[in-house]
């Protein structure tokens, strides 16, 4: 056995270091490094850009402008604020639901073991898995359908594009859950119940608290999921009842001018500022980063 | 021959040192286990030598050449983490055989050192198992095993006993000390349970706060503590502090807590001071009269451990003692509430003053009883 | 996660919890799904839109015309490139954004996820002033070297702007997945003589697998899926299936067709999602 452990005993200067290796390693990590840069290049130039032409005093995408101005700034309402506040709407309204029917759910997946929970689980999770144009046309006909049964009016109401949107936000909320009680340890809600609190108040007391940054995460994504989806809502959409992205796409058509680019400067630094107020009361960061 | 030494090492994380001019000089063959309380820098220390933490003043040196330039991944230090962190996605034979692979070492004789490590691991049978199916202890061995294989120059154990059961831990500290020493392998293990500590080194360094309070043998730091810190983690001394007033012959008086004691020795000092009191060397007796190394008070708690029974005694309102005495013998427990004198030795005893520093003990003499009770009664 | 105790809890006791949400999805999605199949096998008429019949005609016109082949073959080539691309350029920085501590890590998430709040249709204008006549490039060039380059209207900038769509989420994806692998076990496979890149490769590349398989799924079906920036970017010769269906559907109003056009699309998605998800080693798959 000592033999089998003998030391080496060379200095360490005169052990293998394998020169190939050494430059594969030093190269690879230069490769990677540069892929980084890269991607963050691609996500953030396009933003920046946006934000310089959002200044350009053109009406047409000409490089370099004139000179510069802040008068597209002053334009969104007019032209945008109708959509913005349906996307809104429709946005909220599909998250609330979303968070209603998600976060039990994910209770439910993580807190029991049955028979056909794997089904459930990937049924619920499914919506994302399903191209949104697909759907989008499928949700179109079904209300078409109902409303030739019942005469209800359905197409091109904010109520059915919400509905459609909880279909898509649904499995974020359900995912983020799960994921918020997979570190959870069972036992604080075995200690409440031990201590006299009914299940539901195990729930609202023990569980949900515990589930915060998990819960905000899901809000979040639901809110971005529902804002900006595209595909699904260009089949539900209605003249005067249109979401932002199809009004953008809309306008687009026809005028390629910074008024978009300025439309999206607004939405970043509302948002970013929203977001990093919310990280002080939650920690968003760390919940959407599990 | 591996020598590891560590020159004034310090890691600063903005104001907090979390290691300060740590010094240490291991010979090849040698097991250093740094010890203490959780945050006092001995896992910083410990992973400035593995290369994962960049000191920010002092080297590390082995066999006499500085190390620090050197990326972990080539400093031949066999690391055993406390959570082993086996890869979960390799069997026991493949995780074994990693460090192998690593270095380029051809296919058959990687695997008869695989081989030879799952002997010493005595886990042959559970060479194609992934981590996850095996108990605790064997997933220890295979972290020890693994660490092993490379034949590393220094071994680094991280609190490697921590997440066994209690009953294994002895045993697996015994095999770990006995495959270190027919190995002769240089190694650091760093832990924060004295008994461990106490069990498995060849020298211990104690640190807190990113200090080495005290190098030294397990005896010197038992029998001779540089500071009330040491003297109460090793031995879980219980410690005083108070006020020390020398009389005119026989011990000293101690008062603190609302109680008195009179201790054994005399010290050259007066005033505020710190006394160590090891419960194992105390004993109890019938109330009676008082003397040198002596304390009158009331049982508050009584255990039968087995070999020893341990009572705590209360002296005075915010006064206790830990007593601790052998079963042997006509020994019984005292019941709650019985008056009983604690009476000790000199050698039971260390006080150290107001800087810390251990007071030298003077000779202890007779004391007549009558100028006790005046001194207490004007301390009073 | 659950103890003994929990596994014995009778279904019963989840049913309250779980039933709404698999109501909605039952009924906004298995129900219309099932429709646009009944409806993909009806037959169109120019007067009469669409009458109720069994056929398979639309799909027999899809598999038969070369032009619907191609824009599938266009969709998944320019599908595949944006995973492959999306991987090569999320994993490095999910990697390093999962490794990091402290503020500066809530400041790289906040700064992944606030892109994501401003639609396709928005950032697709970044790239046209990027790659426009009279853009970014084409000037810059046009002065350096006297000739322009002009990138509108091409594959390279469809496949840039679903890119930069679609990055986020592959990146925060993959920091989730790397984030759950314990940092010790890189320490110990350096401790044991690997270099960081391979411990990287040996280490945390296996294990985060599944996790990056997902990110790919999702990066693939967002980009098979893909209708604003082929709209944009892409110009009105740049053909996928996204915009070719709502064509069919709204312009032409030939609903069968464009039902038929949708369960290409989905089952092209699904089945490429399950080959790719077989193509992974059996011990590493979700």
């Amino acid at each position: 056995m000592p033999d089998s452990l003998a030391i080496g005993d060379q200095p360490l200067d005169a052990r293998p270091r394998g020169g190939s290796a050494a430059v594969v390693e030093r190269g690879g990590r230069v490769v990677a490094a540069a892929l980084a840069c890269c991607g963050a290049a691609v996500v953030v130039v396009p933003l920046l850009l946006t934000l310089y032409l959002s200044a350009f005093d053109e009406s047409l995408i000409v490089f370099p402008p004139r000179g510069y101005t802040l008068r597209w700034y002053t334009g969104i309402l007019p032209e945008f604020g109708g959509a913005l506040r349906t996307s809104a709407i429709t946005a909220v309204t599909a998250t609330a639901i979303s968070l209603m029917a998600g976060v039990p759910a994910g209770i439910g997946l993580a807190r029991h073991r049955f028979r056909g929970r794997e089904a459930i689980a990937m049924l619920l999770l499914a919506p994302l898995t399903v191209p949104g144009i697909a759907i989008g046309l499928g949700i179109f006909v079904l209300a078409v359908m109902i409303e030739e049964r019942t005469g209800l009016a359905l197409s091109g109401t904010v109520g059915l594009m919400a509905a459609a949107h909880v279909l898509v936000t649904l499995p974020w909320v359900v995912r983020l859950s799960l994921a918020a009680l997979a570190n959870h340890d069972m036992a604080t809600e075995e200690a409440a119940a031990s201590l006299g609190a009914s299940p539901l108040r195990v729930i609202w007391r023990v569980t949900l608290p515990a589930m915060r940054g998990g819960i905000v995460a899901g809000a979040l994504f639901s809110f971005i999921w529902s804002f900006e989806n595209l595909d699904m809502t260009l089949f539900l959409t209605a003249p005067g009842v249109t979401t932002l992205p199809i009004a953008v796409l809309g306008y687009l058509q026809y005028h390629i001018d910074p008024l978009v680019a300025a439309l999206a400067v607004a939405q970043i630094v509302l948002v970013g500022a929203a977001l990093i107020l919310l990280d002080r009361i939650v920690p968003v960061a760390r919940a959407v980063a599990r | 021959m591996s020598r590891l030494t560590l020159d004034r090492l310090g890691k600063r994380y903005g104001d907090a040192m979390a290691a300060d001019s740590v010094s240490l000089d291991i010979p090849q063959g040698e097991m250093v286990v740094l010890l203490g309380p959780s945050g006092c820098g001995k896992t910083t220390t410990l992973r400035m030598v593995a290369g994962f933490v960049t000191p920010t003043s002092g080297d590390v040196l082995l066999d006499g050449r500085s190390i620090l330039r050197l990326p972990p991944h080539r400093r031949e230090m066999g690391l055993v983490f406390q959570n082993y962190a086996l890869f979960p996605h390799l069997s026991v034979a493949r995780n074994v055989a990693f460090g192998l692979e690593m270095r380029g070492t051809p296919r058959p004789e990687r695997e008869a050192q695989v081989q030879r490590m799952l002997e010493l691991a005595r886990l042959e049978a559970l060479a194609e198992r992934l981590p996850r199916a095996l108990s605790g202890g064997q997933q220890q061995r295979v972290a020890l095993v693994r660490a092993l294989a490379i034949q590393p120059r220094v071994l680094l154990l991280d609190e490697p006993l921590s997440n066994l059961d209690a009953a294994l831990r002895a045993e697996v500290g015994r095999d770990i000390r006995l495959l270190q020493r027919e190995a002769g392998l240089t190694t650091v293990m760093v832990t924060h349970d004295q008994d461990e500590a106490m069990a498995m080194a060849d020298r211990l360094v104690l640190m807190r706060d990113g200090r080495v309070q005290q190098t030294g043998t397990q005896e010197d730091l038992y029998e001779r503590p540089a500071n009330p810190f040491v003297a109460g983690f090793i031995g879980r001394s219980t410690v005083l502090r108070g006020t020390l007033h020398a009389t005119m012959h026989g011990g000293d008086v101690f008062a603190t807590g609302g109680g008195t004691l009179l201790l054994a020795g005399r010290y050259a000092a007066d005033g505020a001071c710190t006394v160590a009191l090891r419960p194992e060397r105390l004993r109890l007796a019938p109330p009676g009269e008082a003397g040198p190394g002596s304390a009158a008070g009331t049982v508050e708690l009584a255990s039968y451990l087995g070999a020893v029974r341990e009572h705590l005694v209360r002296l005075g309102p915010e006064l206790r003692l830990v007593v601790r005495d052998p079963t042997a013998g006509n020994t019984r427990l005292h019941a709650p509430g019985d008056a009983v004198a604690v009476r000790w030795d000199a050698g039971a005893e260390r006080v150290f003053d107001a800087a810390d520093a251990q007071l030298p003990f003077l000779h202890p003499e007779p004391i007549a009883p009558d100028t006790l009770g005046t001194r207490m009664t004007s301390d009073a | 996660m659950a103890t003994t105790g929990q596994a014995l809890r009778p279904a019963r006791a989840a049913a309250p919890l779980l039933a709404p949400a698999t109501l909605v999805v039952a009924v906004m999605l298995v129900a219309p799904l099932l429709l646009v199949l009944r409806f993909s096998l009806d037959r169109y008429d120019p007067t009469e839109l669409m009458i109720e019949t069994v056929t398979g005609a639309n799909y027999l016109r899809f598999a038969a015309d070369p032009f619907y082949r191609a824009v599938l073959r266009t969709t998944l080539g320019v599908a595949v490139a944006c995973t492959v691309l999306c991987l090569l350029l999320g994993v490095p920085i999910g990697y390093r954004l999962a490794r990091m501590r402290g503020r500066w890590k809530t400041a790289c998430v906040l700064a992944t996820v606030l892109p994501l709040v401003v639609g396709s249709t928005v950032r697709a204008v970044g790239w046209m002033i990027l790659f426009a006549r009279g853009g970014v490039i084409d000037a810059t060039l046009r002065g350096l070297t006297g000739h322009g380059l002009e990138l509108m209207y091409t594959t390279t900038a469809v496949v840039s702007g679903i890119v930069s769509i679609n990055l986020p989420f592959v990146i925060l994806t993959v920091q989730s997945a790397i984030e759950t692998i314990d940092a010790e076990l890189e320490e110990a496979a350096q401790s044991l003589g690997a270099a960081p890149g391979r411990a990287f490769w040996r280490v945390v590349w296996p294990l985060a697998l599944p996790g990056i398989t997902v990110a790919a799924i999702l990066c693939f079906i967002l980009a098979m899926n893909a209708y604003a920036t082929p709209y944009l970017l892409g110009g009105p010769r740049f053909q996928m299936m996204a915009p070719l269906l709502f064509w069919e559907f709204g312009t032409n109003n030939n609903w069968p067709f464009a039902s038929a056009l949708a369960l290409v699309l989905m089952t092209t998605t699904l089945v490429l999602t399950a080959a790719g998800n077989l193509l992974i080693p059996r011990r590493y798959r979700i």
